[in-house]
């Protein structure tokens, strides 16, 4: 129970669990007032669901990376635990709002963009650092928001976020890139950074 | 000072924000190529359209780096450096500045070469419309820097994207649609393109430039303050900015979108017939003089045959169209994606047709007795689609081509006649089937 707690406290996860809570209880709270109808928009949901995997990929890595590494623990399932349980906690926040006046949904939507986008974040902190893995993340999701077209297939699989829940090419990338994420960082973990950002 | 601006540029998040607008912008603007590839203006519209993203982008980039002392753990070590914190500003303000600027230009740079051979007409205003996008950048990465430092968080890089994109996109609603106040504080607004002769009213940009530039201080200040007192100081430029910007606006029904007329005006090719498209397709002559030449050598055999080839440069918001002139058949130039005249193998047998074509009328318009009399004076077959623009049939017209073949039966001087019946009939509205086969007569 020690060890977890200062895992979470080295982590910033109690930031992050309150950053996404307030940040999530503001969005339902700006679609209740500002909106009529229960069901936010696909792309209000698509962007609850990016800042949120924005919010807990700050949760990728520790301050010290190269000491972490000397601990005589196997570090992947832990890793992949982490990963999952950002997943289960952005899922939790979101579908808590579908029996409320403001759903964020529907489900498929969220578990989708949510495995995708984290699985993207953790490719990211795998590879140019988790400080850093929210570039491509927010990037390509908030220019897929804005230019939403896509027809054919190389169109579903460029703009998959705001694809509708059904869609094959979509879902398939997600899956792509979650497993990808997942595994990439759960073997590698997070990059070290450089030394004038080690202590972030 | 020089050097010290080199160090920052080569330290800071500079050439990473550089490469990182330049991917972005590059993507956007090469995935709809068609929305620019037609002028110079389009390609500098389309761009500043696209701040929706860079702009928000800019703001993300210079809160990274504002975190960079924070992360660096080096904030109490500058305190104590005997140099104000306005004069130790000063090199990230420019590094940064200087990165969202060349990045800008960088990704208008990279349309260039797309359409440097098609696009000649390039007006003064294509670069001020460029110099407000620039300046927008430059504001916005200040912006960030200012954000970045005041909340050294690990999510205001992102939440900053966030918002800056939320405000581009709903501030034409939060203004209540009034286009002259969202045209003030979005400098992405009024960008999207009706017409190849759109421009940028000269006041509106007046009015862009004094609240950017008043945005970009104030940001600039709120990076240098070191206090509240010079923080709430801000306000100052960002109010008179707001308030000579409203000023200078103009107000008005299609400020949004007025129409460069100089863009409009026709210009013409040398030699006879007469063949003049508007200013902005000038490059174009080449490839439209051929065929509208063609398409009058086959509509001479009519009496009182068309002489000249206009291009039809009609604008709806404003509503425009030239006056029309006796023997003058107007032609419609669009622009493909590669920045040429798209359906060139279409533009002779559409400005036959458009030859025949009444002007308005209630009813009585017979696409298939005109394009059947077009088919015959071009003496070519009907194939799917023939005539059109863009959408196309996927059969070939059955009335059409048996109007043809009962021409084709007739003596040619009967043919002719009657094909001129069409036309009289197209220009009073009458039935032009009945023309074409003769039982009007």
């Amino acid at each position: 129970m020690r060890w977890l707690t200062l895992y979470l406290r080295s982590r910033h996860v109690p930031l992050a669990l309150v950053l996404s809570l307030g940040l999530t209880v503001v969005l339902w709270s700006l679609w209740s007032i500002f909106s009529n109808s229960p069901d936010a928009g696909a792309p209000m949901v698509v962007l609850t669901v990016l800042i949120l995997v924005t919010t807990v990929a700050i949760t990728f890595a520790g301050p010290d990376e190269a000491l972490e590494r000397t601990a005589a623990l196997p570090w992947w399932p832990r890793r992949a635990a982490h990963v999952l349980a950002a997943l289960v906690l952005i899922l939790v926040l979101l579908l808590a709002t579908l029996p409320t006046g403001a759903r964020f949904g529907p489900a498929a939507l969220v578990l989708r963009d949510a495995a995708g986008l984290l699985g993207l974040a953790a490719l990211g902190a795998a590879t140019i650092g988790a400080i850093r893995a929210w570039f491509a993340p927010l990037g390509w999701t908030l220019a897929v928001i804005v230019f939403p077209a896509g027809g054919g297939t190389a169109g579903q699989i460029i703009t998959w976020q705001t694809q509708e829940p059904g869609n094959r090419a979509a879902a398939v990338t997600a899956a792509v890139l979650a497993v990808a994420g997942l595994v990439a960082y759960a073997l590698s973990g997070p990059v070290r950074p450089a030394p004038a950002e080690a202590a972030f | 000072m020089t050097r010290v601006l080199g160090i920052e540029v080569r330290r800071s998040a500079a050439l990473g924000t550089v490469l990182i607008l330049l991917v972005a912008g590059g993507i956007l603007l090469y995935a709809a190529p068609q929305r620019w590839a037609a002028s110079w203006m389009a390609l500098a519209m389309s761009e500043r359209e696209y701040l929706v993203l860079l702009w928000p982008l800019a703001l993300a980039a210079g809160a990274w780096q504002a975190r960079r002392e924070h992360r660096s753990h080096v904030a109490e070590l500058f305190a104590s450096t005997a140099r104000p914190r306005a004069q130790r500003m000063v090199p990230v303000l420019g590094a940064m500045a200087i990165a969202a600027a060349a990045a800008y230009l960088l990704v208008a740079a990279a349309g260039l070469p797309w359409i440097i051979d098609t696009a000649q007409y390039l007006p003064a205003r294509a670069f001020v419309v460029l110099a407000v996008g620039v300046l927008a950048m430059i504001g916005g990465v200040w912006l960030g820097l200012a954000v970045g430092r005041l909340v050294p968080s690990m999510v205001t890089a992102p939440a900053l994207a966030v918002a800056g994109i939320a405000f581009l996109m709903l501030l034409p609603v939060a203004t209540g649609h009034r286009n002259w106040l969202s045209l003030v504080f979005s400098p992405m607004y009024g960008m999207g393109q009706y017409t190849d002769y759109q421009t940028v009213g000269g006041r509106v940009s007046l009015a862009q430039v004094i609240w950017l530039v008043a945005f970009a201080v104030a940001a600039a200040v709120l990076l240098a303050s070191g206090g509240w007192r010079t923080r709430v100081a801000a306000l100052l430029p960002v109010t008179v900015g707001a308030a000579l910007a409203l000023a200078v606006v103009p107000r008005g029904e299609f400020v949004d979108n007025p129409t460069d007329t100089v863009a409009q005006e026709l210009v013409c090719a040398d030699g006879a017939p007469r063949v003049c498209v508007s200013r902005v397709h000038a490059g174009l002559m080449s490839e439209v003089v051929p065929p509208a030449r063609q398409a009058l050598a086959a509509l001479a055999k009519l009496p009182d045959a068309p002489t000249a080839v206009h291009e039809d440069t009609t604008t709806y918001y404003p509503a425009w169209s030239p006056a029309p002139q006796p023997g003058v058949v107007l032609a419609d130039v669009h622009v493909d994606k590669y920045g040429h005249l798209a359906w060139p193998d279409r533009f002779v047998p559409k400005l036959v047709i458009a030859a025949m074509t009444p002007v308005i009328c209630d009813d009585g318009y017979d696409p298939s007795a005109t394009h059947a009399a077009a088919a015959y004076l071009l003496d070519q077959e009907l194939v799917a689609g023939w005539g059109e623009w863009d959408i196309i049939p996927r059969e070939v017209d059955a009335d059409a081509v048996a109007m043809l073949s009962g021409l084709r039966k007739l003596p040619g001087q009967e043919a002719v006649a009657r094909i001129a019946a069409l036309r009289r009939a197209a220009a009073g509205c009458k039935d032009l089937k009945a023309a074409l086969t003769g039982s009007a007569r």
